[in-house]
């Protein structure tokens, strides 16, 4: 006790904090433990934003820390000589640590205030591409069918089976028939609480064809965790033909009772 | 070490010689116990009781959060000790048993643990003794706060055992999943518990709220202005402030979402909802109202749950840097200007619930600031340390943890207060990663801190150093092997409250590192076991403190180890602040505030002010 | 020492002083060890007065919150009902702000004659004061009873409100009509020869007569429900979304502008389902509000029960003054709450 390597080994636990904390970012995405791939038009300039703030912080949590183990370092009583400095602080200390922080933030919030509108404020002026309520647990989605319009007799109904054309404006109607689910599409950063009794609009613009994972991100009871459904972004071509292929097994069989009550 | 032993023989100036050694527990026989120990109306006994009933609770909690890893690592797979322990068939884990235990996991951690751990067991010890009074203002109204934790710990505990198990819709209980009785296995009786053991939590912390008000207000020794409070007694002030103003707006919400559950009016829920095919009976309401009045409270209360450990930390960090507090009163504005602020971004909580998306952006704009005087409180810790004599103390160590740690933290929220970002990260494991910062890592973190530090005023005993030190390395080291990692997944875009997500293609790959962060939480959960021996077996037998063990300022040094009733044996009078450390010319590396002014101190602190 | 000799000195001045006037805290046998503590003066409140303003405080909060909850609730609403539909009356709820007003003043009254040592003065205004509060919770009683007499619930399973005249309130009615108690009245009805009865009772029974023979119609259509709901309980004109009859000539009698009571004011045993939109939420909020409110109004009379048993001398101003404080704020949360329940 007092010795001074004690306070030598408590600053170094104290430096592991940002090297080790810095390196875990750093190697993460080494081993895919990162944002994962994105297929959005919207996405870029969120992973920027995320990318923005990451390296900020960074700079902010590296310096933090490392005056504090800087501090710990040099100023270990065992160390140090002669008695503590005795100060009750400095205003002007005070005022450029709190003006330039501010100026910061002040400046973040402004940043970021275009993408946010972007994505959740300036709706595609169109008709929504399909509808999606979320019930526990699935997804249901109903497209317009042949006349282009939802709420007609001609409605595709499906499940958890997503369908969109790539490079195109979606426009999504979204709503929930029982508790709270929330539509994710990790890959596209789409992300939006299902609000039972609330119709609200989600939109976005795929990039790449591909097939990709619809997760829910609400707490909705037991079944959360296995409320899965897919996306799949295809060419126009694809999509019509799949639609068409859909139409046509639906008008085989006879649509669901439940998709009936759901037409309302 | 060094600074415990040497200072049991300092006379203070303050200290009385008269009996030395009355603070020693000694025996006493069962019925003055009951009267003295259970149905005490002495603050420090209260608090006691507070912190034994806190400190198990932890183990509850922390046992919960060990069943919620086990599985999230090993899904489906038996859950080895824990599983007969909680669930029913067999060891292995029904999915809906998963949504109670990370549920009841936040319920007891928030409602059992730390609030009433900060505000009851360490406002009720330290405030009297810290302002210099014999007791509280109302000490039967604080008896009745400690006792209002018992029908909580009761509804909360019951909730398990009965039909259809415990509240299943997470802490932060949304509608409609926690009003349809139909929505959810739990939402059957526990659900209802639940809200009743919240509104007791509320009872109790009312009842404690206003009375730390009056007490700080009018209870104060002669010469104790408001500005020479210690850090602590503003910081359980603010927060008093906060929880008799936030708290009511929940109580009023759990009133109506009890309402939904058992006469059905339909606050919550939506015209034509239907849920499991049943049509609900009544409807008109909307379930962003209860997350409003919810976050109302709620946003408050995570400051709540972190603010007295701040306080807290303050005076440990300039008691082991031998230094006075850098920035007193930017510091006390500073928890003023976090309470004020935090009043106005709920909304950070549901940027994307649905809510309009331009109060989305005046929220975000009000989050960002409030980082300021978090930064500010940040930057002025780092001037305590800075120029100071750090003593490595267990209390110290845990001290500057809580700093490290709360930047973490706090840096994360960040990311989550950037809407744009808020949309892929929110519901995943960084918002899991961020609480867990500011709440074990920094508050839990600071109340270990706190123990150590007062413990010697609280039974007259020291803690071992060596297991102390021992218990923070391996606490500070698995936690951030559990914690940090949460930030990686939640890149990833990994959803909390899934209890399993390995079937999507896009976190499939996730597994071992959960694994690994579980281990890490094993052995977190594994340390403890050498505080909780530690810790007892201190009680008993730990070395004898003496008034001042640390050679700190505060008014609660100059009292016996452990107090007695009516706390002073003399009258202190206040003649400075708390934090006169290393005061140039002193005959001593620090003033107590009782001690009287001699001619140069006092012109340094002329000088000074 | 030092310190000790100061305090000392300081002390000396008042020795006998508490620093606090309320003895109410301090249990003389808990603490005999330290000496009596003298303490900083803070604000200018004894610790009773200054809990009791941060208590009020937090019931600010409370109140604040259901009120915002009503105010989100409202106007979030599609429809909602005007007072009259929900069969409030705005003199008999002014009526009772008055008489609470009268309260708050008679407490007054009561402090001011304990302050001045007129102790049975002092009682009878404090006995006024519990029982104009009582007079409150009576007339209170009495409007909940006139609301639950009109089926009107916060809650489904008793209430007989219903949002639309849709296929659902279609068959309550009928549910209504085919309970074997409500047959063998019926049939009484039908049976009582006409001259027995009133005019406006013989209309009335042909009326009811058309109801039933429109609800067990197997082609019914849905606005023959809106007829229905119209003749059972027909809510007053003013009605934004009001049911219309589509100028429909309906052969149980035109009552489309002017008022004719409906069938369940002139058959009291009916309680047929009546549609009021915006019922529901309207009673849930409506009793959440009200009912919080006579909550505190009770514990008021509790509070002053206990103070009755005491002599209400200067001793217990303090106390009065308490209650007092509390009951001028229960009295304002009904004044707010009086304007927005029944005159908006
Ligand atoms: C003690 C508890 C505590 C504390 C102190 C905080 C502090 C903060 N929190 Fe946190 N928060 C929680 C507990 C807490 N939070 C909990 C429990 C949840 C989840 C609830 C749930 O959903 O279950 C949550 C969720 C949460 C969300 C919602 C996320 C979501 O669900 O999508 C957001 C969003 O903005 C947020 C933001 C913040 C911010 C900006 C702060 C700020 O106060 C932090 C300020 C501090 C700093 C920034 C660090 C120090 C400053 C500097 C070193 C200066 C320089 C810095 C810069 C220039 C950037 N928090
Ligand atoms: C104060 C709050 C707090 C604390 C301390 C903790 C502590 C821990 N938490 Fe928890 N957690 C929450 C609050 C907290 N948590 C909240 C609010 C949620 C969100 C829930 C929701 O989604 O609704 C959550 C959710 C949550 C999840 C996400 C679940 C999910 O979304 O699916 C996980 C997963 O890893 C987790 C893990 C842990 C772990 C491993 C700990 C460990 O740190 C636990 C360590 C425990 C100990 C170290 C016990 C120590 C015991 C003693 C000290 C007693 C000694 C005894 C005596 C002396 C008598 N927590
Ligand atoms: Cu649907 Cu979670
Ligand atoms: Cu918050």
């Amino acid at each position: 006790m007092g010795s001074r390597w004690t306070g030598i080994f408590w600053s170094f636990v104290f430096l592991a904090v940002p090297v080790l904390g810095v390196a875990t970012f750093a190697v993460a995405p080494a081993f895919d433990i990162w944002l994962p791939k994105d297929v959005s038009s919207d996405g870029a300039t969120i992973d920027s934003l995320f990318m923005f703030i990451l390296i900020l912080t960074g700079v902010v949590f590296v310096i933090t820390e490392g005056l504090l183990f800087w501090f710990l370092w040099k100023y270990d009583a065992a160390k140090a000589t002669g008695p503590a400095t005795y100060v009750h602080g400095n205003h002007t200390l005070e005022v450029v640590w709190a003006v330039i922080p501010a100026g910061v933030l002040l400046f973040l919030a402004i940043y970021q205030m275009n993408t946010w509108a972007n994505v959740k404020m300036r709706r595609p002026a169109m008709s929504p591409t399909l509808e999606v309520v979320g019930r526990q647990f699935e997804w249901r989605l109903r497209y317009p069918g042949r006349d282009g319009t939802l709420g007609t007799p001609d409605d595709l109904f499906l499940v958890n089976d997503l369908h969109v054309p790539v490079d195109e404006d979606i426009l999504i109607q979204l709503k929930s028939m029982d508790v709270l689910h929330s539509f994710f599409l990790p890959n596209l950063r789409v992300k939006q609480d299902a609000v039972p009794g609330m119709k609200i609009p989600v939109w976005f613009k795929a990039t790449q064809t591909g097939q990709f994972d619809i997760v829910c991100a609400e707490l909705c009871g037991w079944g959360h965790y296995k409320m899965a459904g897919q996306i799949t972004i295809e060419s126009r071509k694809d999509f019509n033909a799949w639609l068409e292929s859909m139409y046509a097994k639906q008008e085989a069989t006879q649509p669901e009772p439940a998709a009936v009550a759901l037409a309302e | 070490m060094a600074t415990a032993t040497s200072s049991s023989t300092l006379v203070t100036g303050a200290a009385l010689t008269a009996s030395p050694n009355r603070q020693a527990p000694k025996p006493r026989p069962v019925m003055e116990f009951l009267s003295t120990y259970v149905f005490s109306k002495d603050h420090k006994v209260i608090g006691l009781q507070f912190l034994f009933s806190t400190l198990l609770w932890f183990l509850i909690g922390g046992l919960l959060a060990l069943a919620v890893r086990w599985q999230i690592a090993w899904p489906w797979s038996d859950v080895p000790v824990l599983g007969k322990l909680f669930a029913q068939q067999g060891g292995q884990m029904a999915p809906e048993f998963y949504t109670m235990l990370f549920t009841m996991h936040a319920t007891v951690m928030i409602f059992l643990v730390i609030i009433p751990i900060l505000a009851g067991a360490f406002g009720n010890f330290l405030i009297p003794l810290m302002i210099g009074a014999d007791d509280m203002a109302f000490p039967t109204l604080n008896m009745l706060s400690y006792w209002f934790m018992w029908p909580a710990f009761f509804f909360f505990g019951a909730s398990f055992f009965v039909e259809g198990g415990a509240a299943s819709s997470g802490w932060t209980s949304y509608p409609p999943l926690s009003t349809n009785v139909a929505a959810a296995p739990g939402s059957g009786l526990g659900q209802t518990l639940w809200l009743l053991g919240l509104t007791m939590v509320g009872v109790s912390s009312m009842l404690g709220s206003v009375n730390y008000m009056t007490t700080i207000i009018l209870m104060r020794a002669p010469g104790m202005t408001m500005f020479r409070l210690p850090m602590t007694i503003w910081a359980m002030f603010i927060t008093a402030v906060l929880q008799a103003f936030a708290l009511p707006v929940l109580t009023a919400a759990g009133f109506m979402q009890l309402a939904d559950r058992t006469i059905g009016t339909g606050f919550f829920s939506p015209e034509g909802n239907m849920v499991n095919n049943a049509m609900a009976s009544t409807g008109g309401g909307q379930p962003l109202l209860w997350q409003h009045l919810f976050w109302f409270y709620s946003h408050p209360a995570v400051y709540i749950m972190i603010l007295p450990a701040m306080g807290m930390v303050s005076d440990i960090m300039t008691c082991f840097a031998r230094k006075p507090l850098f920035g007193y009163r930017p510091m006390v504005y500073s928890i003023a200007g976090i309470a004020g602020l935090g009043f106005i971004v709920w909304g950070h909580h549901m940027f994307i619930s649905g809510m309009n998306p331009a109060l989305g952006m005046t929220f975000m704009v009000s989050t960002m600031m409030i980082a300021l005087p978090s930064a500010v409180k940040t930057f002025n810790w780092l001037g305590t340390v800075w120029g100071g004599r750090i003593q490595f103390t267990t209390a110290m160590l845990f001290a500057l943890s809580f700093v490290s740690m709360f930047i973490i933290g706090g840096l994360s929220g960040i990311f989550m207060a950037a809407t744009p970002v808020d949309i892929f990260i929110h519901d995943t494991y960084f918002i899991v990663a961020h609480f867990h910062y500011v709440l074990f890592a920094g508050t839990a973190m600071g109340v270990w801190a706190a123990i150590y530090f007062w413990f010697p005023k609280m039974f007259g005993r020291t803690m071992n150093e060596f297991w102390g030190k021992a218990h923070f390395f391996l606490t500070f080291i698995f936690l951030n092997g559990t914690f940090f990692t949460m930030h990686i997944l939640g890149a990833v875009g990994f959803p909390r409250r899934l209890a399993d997500a390995y079937h999507y293609e896009t976190f499939h790959h996730l597994q071992p590192l959960n694994a690994f962060m579980t281990w890490c939480a094993i052995g977190m959960v594994a340390s403890q076991i050498i505080f909780a021996i530690n810790f007892f077996w201190s009680m008993f037998f730990g070395p004898i403190a003496g008034r001042n063990p640390w050679r700190a300022n505060g008014l609660e040094w100059t009292a016996p180890s452990p107090p007695g009733h009516g706390n002073f044996d003399f009258q202190p009078v206040v003649y400075r602040g708390p934090y006169e450390y290393s005061v140039p010319g002193a005959d001593k590396d620090y003033l107590m505030q009782t001690d009287p002014p001699n001619a140069a101190a006092a012109a340094l602190a002329a000088a000074a002010h | 020492m030092n310190a000790m000799n100061a305090s000392a000195i300081s002390l000396s001045q008042h020795p006998d002083h508490h620093g606090h006037d309320s003895h109410d805290s301090h249990p003389h046998d808990t603490h005999g060890h330290g000496p009596v503590l003298q303490y900083q003066p803070g604000l200018p409140l004894t610790r009773g007065k200054l809990i009791m303003w941060l208590f009020l405080s937090t019931e600010i909060m409370f109140f604040a919150a259901l009120l915002g909850a009503y105010v989100v609730l409202r106007f979030g609403a599609s429809v909602w009902p005007k007072p009259h539909h929900v069969h409030l009356s705005e003199p008999i709820g002014a009526f009772n702000t008055f008489v609470l007003i009268c309260s708050s003043v008679t407490i007054v009254l009561a402090l001011e004659m304990a302050r001045a040592n007129k102790t049975t003065a002092a009682k009878l205004w404090m006995v006024a004061t519990l029982l104009l509060g009582s007079l409150f919770l009576g007339v209170k009683g009495y409007e909940y009873a006139a609301k639950f007499e009109h089926g009107i619930y916060p809650w489904s399973p008793r209430s007989r409100v219903f949002e639309k005249p849709d296929l659902y309130y279609g068959s309550a009615v009928r549910a209504r009509l085919g309970e074997p108690a409500m047959i063998d009245l019926l049939k009484e009805l039908d049976d009582t020869p006409e001259s027995q009865l009133t005019p406006e009772v013989v209309l009335a029974r042909r009326r009811l007569a058309k109801v039933r023979q429109m609800v067990a119609s197997p082609d019914q259509q849905p606005f023959d429900l809106a007829v229905v709901a119209d003749q059972i309980m027909p809510l007053p004109v003013e009605h934004a979304t009001a049911i219309s009859h589509d100028g429909t000539d309906t052969p149980v009698g035109g009552h489309g502008g002017g008022h004719t009571s409906g069938l369940n004011d002139t058959f009291p045993w009916l309680k047929l389902p009546a549609v009021i939109p915006g019922g529901t939420m309207w009673a849930s909020t409506y009793f959440l509000l009200t009912g919080f409110h006579a909550v505190h109004v009770m514990v008021g009379l509790i509070v002053f029960t206990i103070l009755l048993l005491y002599k209400l001398g200067p001793k217990r101003a303090g106390m009065i003054e308490n209650a007092g404080l509390y009951w001028h704020f229960v009295d304002l949360v009904w004044i707010f709450l009086f304007p927005l329940l029944y005159l908006f």
